[in-house]
């Protein structure tokens, strides 16, 4: 599973980094994002491009888990 | 890559949220706010400024605690709170965020009015203001070349919990400022536009206040009086404002507000409406050319919608390009002023708004850039480079490649690799 850590990143990089890592077609990712913007983009770029997606709050940050077949 | 969808469900809720922002903006002016004034974060941080230094910044004519400010950091703190997305975090080059806030306020200054009001004016008839939303558009390519070249101001990380508060705890004391500025007395230190005053174009300017449309207290010169023909005359005598130039007065913009609990509840109503739907008015253009994706426009394109809307309804539309309220005609200055307030958003992140949510989110870097758009709105008024109703100031184009100089500054030489 590809892993992506987009924590204290400002706006849009948790996005271009989350779209970067999209490039190669992967099915199965892990992004760490800390604040509730970050997590929102993220969430909705990845739902976008047909993901399932999961969030899991683990206090200090969300553990954003997609897949896609 | 497979076919990603470009519009998402939450272009929906943007453009709801952008509607009712530009609606409660354009009503918030019928409630007596200033002209396509109803929400502009730079403006508004300003008059708070003047508040608290206006007789030392020459802001006499803008010196009120905007209580929607208060509302809105409540209301974003509140929402941030419930939804558990109140996170102490900061440590991403606050020194560089205060100077590009700083510069944010100074470039707002220059157009009259931040990247909510180039729109809101727009949604008001003023197409004056499409000079500024090109300038918008040039300082968002800006920061795309920056962003792309890989510019990052480094990561913020958690903090200690009081810093994060810091922000909402500022709007706290403002209330209570306001409050007593309002309902008691106004503390001596402190500077507040009189409700409902007019001024003259006149250097120094007559000020006064009406009642049934004709000129009644004489504010300044003190101790002046109205003379039979009109004119205003000062205490020896002598004639501090002509007739012509009393009739032309108009009203100081600190002096159109609406009523303290009205603006302070909608406030806090666009506060929470703004942390839940992220609505950023720089973001959507910045993400439809960068990341292909358009839900964040709908935001801006809501704001527009509503507040055209409200405004016709209202009676306040406006269309053309002359006499538009607190606005001026300066096409070029009014490009270039919004370029690099733009561009200086670019770097930060999001626009003032977002920022002024953002820290009642708790984030410290955010509320740093707020403080530099506080200090930097009363450094342009104290050095006499904010524009006016008449046009620019006349080292405002100075100012402006200062200001421009440093931007490009910070935008080389904050490119590091993060990933």
């Amino acid at each position: 599973m590809k892993e992506l850590d987009v924590r204290g990143l400002s706006c849009p990089m948790p996005l271009m980094h989350t779209k970067k890592a999209l490039e190669d077609g992967t099915r199965e990712m892990l992004v760490l994002a800390d604040s509730g913007t970050a997590k929102a983009n993220v969430v909705a770029l990845l739902a976008d491009a047909g993901f399932t997606v999961t969030v899991e709050d683990v206090g200090v940050e969300y553990r954003i888990t997609a897949v896609r077949d | 890559m497979r076919k990603r969808r470009v519009v998402g469900p939450t272009a929906w809720i943007l453009g709801g949220s952008g509607l009712f922002i530009g609606a409660v903006a354009a009503w918030l002016v019928g409630q007596g706010n200033p002209g396509n004034m109803g929400l502009c974060i730079a403006c508004f941080l300003r008059d708070i400024t003047g508040f608290f230094v206006g007789g030392i910044t020459n802001q006499g004519a803008v010196a009120y605690i905007r209580p929607e400010i208060i509302g809105i950091i409540l209301g974003a703190m509140g929402a941030a709170l419930v939804t558990r997305e109140f996170r102490p975090r900061g440590g991403s080059a606050p020194l560089i965020r205060f100077v590009l806030g700083f510069i944010f306020m100074s470039g707002a200054l220059i157009f009259l009015g931040c990247t909510v009001r180039a729109w809101l004016r727009l949604g008001g008839g003023d197409l004056t203001a499409i000079w500024g939303v090109l300038g918008i558009v040039a300082g968002v390519l800006l920061g795309i070349v920056a962003l792309k070249r890989g510019f990052n101001l480094g990561r913020a990380r958690a903090i200690a919990r009081p810093v994060g508060w810091i922000l909402p705890a500022f709007a706290v004391v403002l209330l209570v400022f306001a409050l007593i500025a309002t309902f008691g007395t106004k503390p001596e230190f402190a500077t507040q536009t009189m409700e409902g005053a007019f001024a003259t174009g006149d250097t120094p300017a007559a000020v006064f206040l009406k009642t049934d449309g004709e000129p009644s207290q004489v504010l300044k010169p003190e101790g002046g009086s109205r003379a039979e023909d009109g004119s205003i005359v000062a205490e020896d005598g002598s004639v501090a404002a002509s007739a012509e130039s009393v009739a032309a007065a108009k009203p100081q913009p600190g002096g159109k507000r609406a009523v303290l609990w009205v603006s302070l509840i909608a406030g806090l109503a666009i506060g929470v409406v703004a942390q839940r739907s992220r609505f950023c008015t720089i973001g959507g253009i910045r993400d439809a050319i960068l990341v292909r994706r358009y839900d964040l426009l709908f935001g801006v394109i809501g704001l527009l919608i509503g507040s055209t809307i409200v405004n016709l309804l209202l009676g306040q539309y406006d269309l053309g390009f002359a006499n538009q309220p607190v606005a001026h005609n300066d096409a070029l200055g009014s490009f270039a002023a919004m370029t690099v307030a733009t561009f200086a958003a670019m770097l930060l992140g999001g626009c003032p708004f977002r920022q002024v949510i953002m820290g009642s989110e708790g984030d410290s870097d955010s509320t740093t850039a707020v403080a530099g758009m506080l200090v930097g709105a009363g450094f342009m008024h104290w050095a006499g480079l904010a524009s006016s109703a008449k046009g620019l100031a006349p080292n405002a184009w100075l100012a402006m490649g200062v200001m421009a100089l440093v931007l490009v500054a910070v935008a080389l030489f904050g490119a590091r690799k993060t990933a």
